[in-house]
């Protein structure tokens, strides 16, 4: 009874000039669209960037250390770059990283023992109260591989400053395989 | 009982309609026109202090792909690096000279985003370095993975 009465209402309804789109149409559109988005859809990879400040390499000035500096100069010994020179083996991982005086750091790959080796031997650099490093110089070798050296550069710009910051400065220069001093 | 008289049943498709409209409203916020740049093959190296680069002024910074071969890409191309480096130097000194904006020392204030695969001898990314340097940019930004993918 309801259902004759409701049927009725409808047909009097279309008498009266109801208009119905046609969805199928826009549908296939719709669907079209879909497809190519999910077809293209490539979700961006959660990446980070270490911002890092690289003028050109410039020759290094050798500064004699027993030199004997009056007070005047008291601020340009204020601040120092602690060098580290870094040696790869054949197969571009880490052989061993020297410092300036040719002082052995480590030895090794860079395992996770490694680096927190180099963490450690690091924070103690930073420690000493002789000098303030407010820079690290890396020689690198021309073989080691880029995942090997940024592991490195990590490490270095975990080391805290005297004033609370991070070490944000960080530069490195190539070395002929196998050479231990000359930057190219 | 007459063969005339035929009900015809049409589906609703609002219902349908609506939700595609909606699925396609989501892909479409979230597609990244920047992902074509991007060389997807490369493995990053992983980095926990890597962090998400902050984006200075309205200048575009350069994007370059290296791979374990020292092969560079460029807006999903490979590209001969020094031209390409020094083509982009050229038009970014253009562009800045009609902004009026000055620089300091000829330093290009943009960054050069480096993705190098993790693989890839320190020499094949330096001379892509170099050829930057050459060209004044000064400002890098390494790009590594904050934690390992899991495939």
């Amino acid at each position: 009874m309801m259902k004759r009465h409701s049927d009725r209402r409808r047909r009097r309804k279309r008498d009266q000039g109801s208009v119905e789109m046609n969805l199928a149409a826009m549908l296939d559109m719709a669907f079209q669209l879909l497809t190519f988005f999910i077809l293209t859809f490539r979700p961006a990879p959660i990446e980070g960037q270490l911002a890092l400040n690289l003028p050109p390499p410039v020759p290094q000035t050798n500064v004699d250390p027993t030199l004997k500096f009056d007070k005047g100069n008291e601020d340009v010994l204020a601040m120092d770059t602690l060098y580290l020179n870094v040696v790869a083996d054949t197969h571009g991982d880490v052989k061993e990283m020297k410092g300036k005086t040719n002082d052995m750091i480590l030895e090794g790959r860079l395992d996770e023992e490694n680096i927190q080796r180099l963490d450690r031997k690091l924070k103690s650099m930073f420690a000493e109260q002789q000098t303030t490093y407010d820079r690290i110089q890396i020689a690198v070798d021309g073989r080691l591989r880029y995942g090997e050296l940024m592991k490195i550069i990590d490490v270095c710009h975990r080391q805290h400053l005297p004033d609370g910051t991070t070490m944000q400065k960080i530069s490195f220069t190539e070395v002929e395989a196998g050479s231990t001093s000359s930057p190219k | 009982m007459s063969n005339n008289h035929y009900e015809r049943v049409e589906p609703n498709l609002t219902p349908l309609l609506d939700m595609v409209f909606q699925l396609i409203t989501f892909f479409m916020l979230v597609i990244n026109f920047k992902g074509a740049s991007l060389d997807l093959s490369l493995k990053l190296p992983v980095l926990g202090s890597a962090r998400p680069l902050e984006k200075h002024g309205k200048l575009e910074s350069m994007l370059l792909n290296i791979d374990a071969d020292g092969v560079v890409k460029a807006g999903g191309r490979e590209v001969d690096f020094e031209q390409y480096i020094e083509r982009e130097a050229r038009a970014l000194r253009v562009e800045l000279r009609l902004r009026e904006e000055a620089t300091t020392n000829g330093e290009l204030p943009v960054h050069v985003v480096i993705r190098a695969d993790r693989s890839a001898p320190f020499h094949l990314v330096n001379r892509v370095l170099k050829a930057c340097q050459e060209q004044g940019y000064r400002q890098f930004a390494l790009s590594a993975m904050s934690h390992e993918e899991k495939h």
